[in-house]
């Protein structure tokens, strides 16, 4: 049974952008290789995540409660928030649609947001978890972030392409800078967050992989 | 006579377990045993793949955001929309910051990512050394999230099926070229196997001028 040691413990640390292992010795200079600065960790983690989530959080109520964007026709206004214009979309009888939109507008950004909340909980107490599966839902929030911008694109195509005066138009609404800052800032408290703290803590990390998946390490 | 080669190892980026390296064969994935974190993708003729699709992306670019995208008909009123126009109407209506946030995501990024493959792995395949190509290959690595095509085409799914029940709706050439665009971006983030890239980088930066 072949153990697996953190690099960091063998004192050796991974160049973040090209992966390169440094002696620890060597961290006042750069990495040999590429010349990024060298890191063991992303340097405060914790607080900038945190930061980033607790913005996240206070834009994340004007980006559901103003209006998006407003459609006009023959010089009629209506404003529509993000769950209204999903509504109208349910009206029109485009229920997959409404479902997309659902899921990448109010859904991700909400999970995004709740699920950093846990790894950064799950780190600063320094639960015992199955690490595996918080790396994977770290891995999950991480890649789902950037598909939150489909609204924000939407919105750009539909204000350029109706555009029709008193007839039709479509304006964009003060909520879409706040959604758009939601987005941008989760995908910063994602990058921000560095997974390998979870592993740092993990006193038995090898004895529970041992158990839930012996194939997997034996060598 | 056989050099033997040095022990190497590396670690995964995603929970730091100190690793081995597998001797990949074109087509194999590497998975970290402690995280599952994938590793590397052998990709077979990575360098010229990503030179070839870099190329393609280059060209295609230039018809996704010059020809019109989408054109709509409504009681009379006609309209075309390019790339730009929307990053145009936002920033007319005072959201710069919306304005600014999509023409990276979608155009500038997109862009300077392919530029930066097209240099990278141009240097790569001919060889020649290049001081700046380690800052290229980093760039690019940051960028590489940035740039968000494939999302932007379910924006323009969405907002035509928002708009099809109120006008009539014609796809654009330009279309065409987006999606073309996009699927040669995609297939270039697959190709470029960063590992590779990295271990040539640096060998190329070794080598005696």
């Amino acid at each position: 049974m072949k153990r697996l040691p953190g690099a960091l413990r063998q004192g050796l640390i991974r160049c973040h952008d090209c992966g390169a292992l440094a002696k620890q010795e060597t961290v006042p200079h750069p990495c040999p290789v590429c010349g990024s600065p060298l890191q063991a960790r992303i340097p405060d983690s914790l607080t900038r995540t945190m930061a980033f989530l607790l913005s996240g959080y206070a834009l994340y109520v004007p980006a559901n409660l103003f209006p998006i964007m407003t459609v006009t026709r023959f010089g009629v206004g209506e404003p529509h928030t993000i769950l209204g214009g999903i509504l109208a979309l349910i009206d029109g009888e485009m229920l997959p649609i409404a479902i997309l939109v659902f899921i990448a507008s109010i859904l991700v950004p909400l999970l995004k947001l709740l699920g950093l909340t846990l790894l950064w909980l799950c780190v600063f107490y320094r639960w015992q978890v199955n690490a595996r599966r918080w790396t994977l839902m770290y891995r999950m929030i991480a890649f789902v972030g950037r598909w939150s911008m489909l609204d924000i694109f939407m919105i750009s195509i539909l204000i350029s392409l109706v555009d029709l005066g008193g007839v039709a138009q479509v304006l964009a609404g003060p909520a879409a800078t706040a959604f758009a800052a939601v987005v941008v800032i989760t995908l910063f408290a994602a990058k921000s967050f560095d997974p390998r703290l979870i592993w740092d803590h993990q006193t038995h990390d090898e004895r529970r992989i041992r158990l839930r998946n012996p194939r997997r390490l034996a060598e | 006579m056989r050099a033997r080669p040095k022990l190497q190892l590396e670690a995964c980026p995603e929970c730091d377990a100190l690793l081995r390296p597998a001797a990949l064969v074109d087509g194999d994935k590497a998975h970290c045993p402690r995280c599952g974190f994938l590793l590397q993708r052998a990709q077979k003729n990575s360098i010229e793949r990503s030179l070839a699709l870099s190329v393609a992306g280059l060209l295609l670019f230039v018809p996704a955001n010059c020809l019109p995208l989408v054109g709509i008909k409504f009681l009379g009123n006609a309209k075309d929309g390019i790339l730009l126009s929307g990053v145009a109407a936002l920033y007319g209506e005072g959201m710069w910051a919306v304005a600014t946030l999509v023409f990276l995501s979608s155009m500038l990024f997109p862009l300077v990512n392919i530029l930066l493959s097209l240099a990278i792995s141009l240097h790569l395949y001919l060889n020649r050394p290049n001081r700046y190509l380690r800052h290229w290959m980093r760039w690019l690595q940051h960028l590489d999230e940035w740039a968000m095509l494939e999302v932007y085409t379910l924006g323009i799914i969405v907002a035509c099926v928002k708009l099809s029940s109120m006008a009539d709706l014609h796809f654009g050439l330009g279309l065409y070229a987006f999606v073309g665009l996009l699927l040669v971006t995609v297939a270039l983030a697959a190709s470029l196997d960063r590992t590779l890239f990295w271990q040539r980088i640096d060998a190329l930066r070794r080598k005696p001028a």
